[in-house]
């Protein structure tokens, strides 16, 4: 369990998070949407401990990062590293001695090819599958379905169910509200760094459509197209 | 087209103060060193000219880069586009000319400035369409990524072994370690995306001790034919070989701990002076390598926790 008690987050002046308070528990996948800019980011980077934050986030682990699987937005690779090499790395960090990649490789990846040289999507992958061999208990995908193409996206769904069977927390952000549904048993509604909304399952339809209600309004009027 | 010179000095200017330089200090600094190696340079090797129009031609075909002018495309009109190229090209080789012509190497400033103009009209792809092997997948990522970004200078470095052994020139060959051990180094110059910390599970201390390790085990790897051959060709000095050896070991932790003392900012000027300090008057290690350690486990417990 991951236990979030009035967590704030400044940049200088520029407040991003304010007084958060949230729990996630075994087993449960949680959906965080909000706007550009609205601070799901940084609240992704608190929980990992890579931002510095008031508050308390309070785990069931000694030092909740050494188990935690952080599938960032726009994941980072060196330009002259392969994929294998990238998987490598991630299990040296954690101590995974013995790992069979190819066997592994669900995405089927060209794992011997400079992973800079990837498509944003098969990035997206290989960030996935890196965290994914770690065996981690706790998941955060930033945007896991962003640029991932529609049969990945399948299987990206299918791993979250699954590993929700095995009793793992994860923590989604997206801005495709039908993946979130297919996989969320909550969402968590952010909006200028306050958590406004929190959903279960069944009234997810009904966020869908206030959202839409709220985003659209007459802002297309605006626009005058002719 | 000046907006983007002007930006371009802005950039430059902020680089100079991150670096922990007043930028007219940094400009200064830059033009000493340089002039001050041309001149060494021209003193001491024989075709400097030519390595020297190499040198200035590899900083150009950095701006070739197919991405970036892409990118350049996209923002000018064809005319100004290539205005741009031929004027950033030349800046960058204006320092070479004006040497060059110092030196009365006309031909090579003429080709020089020739070849300059001619690249602002190409473009190269950086990306390569096959991977160059290395024998250190198994601990990235320092030693690979630096090992296929310099592969061709090690490879300089062996084949000076191999002159220094058909000339019987021992300091050759020792010369050719220190390079070894210098390509090492500069493996260790930039610091990576915090995220690639992070993701380690270790302690701040077994962290640094870690990449310790990775780093003399996979240097030990490059300079092992260099010390093998100059042991077998010149055993009457192999204590000086292992001397040298375990001084650049020494060095190389002392980089790595350099490195991690800033971290995740680059090293700053007083960093880098002290690190050259210590590499140049080796009895000051006694204090500089407990100082880069005492402060890269400060600044890796901010991460690992």
């Amino acid at each position: 369990m991951i236990n979030i008690e009035n967590l704030s987050k400044s940049f200088g002046n520029l407040q991003v998070l304010t007084n958060v308070n949230l729990v996630f528990e075994k087993g449960r996948v949680y959906g965080i949407v909000g706007e550009n800019g609205s601070g799901k980011t940084t609240l992704f980077r608190c929980i990992a401990g890579l931002e510095k934050h008031r508050g308390t986030i309070k785990s069931d682990f000694e030092k909740l990062k050494n188990h935690l699987g952080f599938l960032q937005t726009d994941p980072y690779f060196f330009a002259k590293i392969t994929g294998r090499e990238y998987l490598q790395l991630f299990c040296n960090a954690r101590n995974i001695r013995e790992n069979d990649f190819d066997a592994k490789n669900i995405f089927e990846l060209p794992l011997n090819q400079y992973a800079a040289t990837y498509s944003t999507g098969m990035k997206k992958k290989l960030a996935l599958s890196a965290i994914l061999l770690q065996n981690n208990d706790v998941f955060i995908l930033d945007e896991p379905f962003n640029g991932v193409d529609i049969q990945s996206n399948i299987l990206i769904t299918e791993i979250i169910n699954k590993l929700k069977s095995l009793q793992k927390t994860i923590i989604i952000s997206s801005h495709i509200f039908s993946t979130l549904n297919d996989t969320c048993d909550e969402i968590h509604l952010l909006k200028e760094g306050v958590f406004v909304k929190h959903v279960f399952k069944e009234k997810f339809w009904q966020l869908e459509q206030e959202m839409k209600e709220i985003t659209i309004s007459n802002k297309i009027e605006k626009l005058g197209l002719k | 087209m000046k907006y983007y010179f002007r930006l371009q000095f802005a950039m430059l200017n902020r680089t100079l103060k991150d670096f922990g330089l007043v930028p007219f200090f940094g400009y200064l600094l830059a033009a000493v060193a340089f002039v001050g190696l041309s001149i060494l340079l021209f003193s001491k090797i024989g075709l400097a000219e030519y390595l020297y129009d190499l040198m200035a031609m590899s900083l150009v075909l950095k701006l070739s880069q197919t991405r970036r002018n892409d990118f350049l495309k996209s923002c000018f009109p064809n005319k100004a586009y290539f205005r741009i190229r031929i004027l950033e090209n030349l800046i960058i080789s204006l320092p070479f000319l004006m040497f060059l012509t110092y030196q009365n190497c006309i031909i090579s400033a003429a080709s020089l400035s020739g070849a300059s103009v001619i690249l602002a009209f190409l473009n190269f792809e950086n990306r390569l369409s096959f991977t160059i092997p290395t024998p250190f997948y198994k601990w990235p990522f320092e030693f690979i990524v630096g090992f296929r970004n310099t592969f061709f200078v090690i490879f300089v470095a062996y084949f000076l072994v191999v002159m220094a052994i058909s000339a019987g020139n021992f300091n050759l060959g020792i010369f050719a370690m220190i390079l070894v051990f210098l390509i090492c180094f500069s493996f260790y110059s930039k610091p990576e995306d915090q995220f690639y910390v992070w993701v380690f599970s270790s302690g701040a201390g077994r962290f640094l001790f870690y990449k310790i390790k990775i780093a003399l085990l996979s240097s030990s790897l490059l300079v092992f034919p260099v010390v093998a051959s100059l042991c077998f060709f010149f055993p009457e000095n192999m204590v000086m070989v292992f001397a040298f050896l375990g001084i650049g070991y020494l060095y190389l932790a002392t980089v790595v701990m350099a490195k991690y003392s800033a971290f995740p900012e680059p090293m700053n000027l007083p960093q880098g002076f002290l690190l050259v300090a210590g590499l140049w008057f080796p009895p000051l290690l006694a204090g500089v390598i407990p100082y880069f350690y005492g402060r890269s486990i400060n600044r890796l417990r901010e991460i690992l926790g």
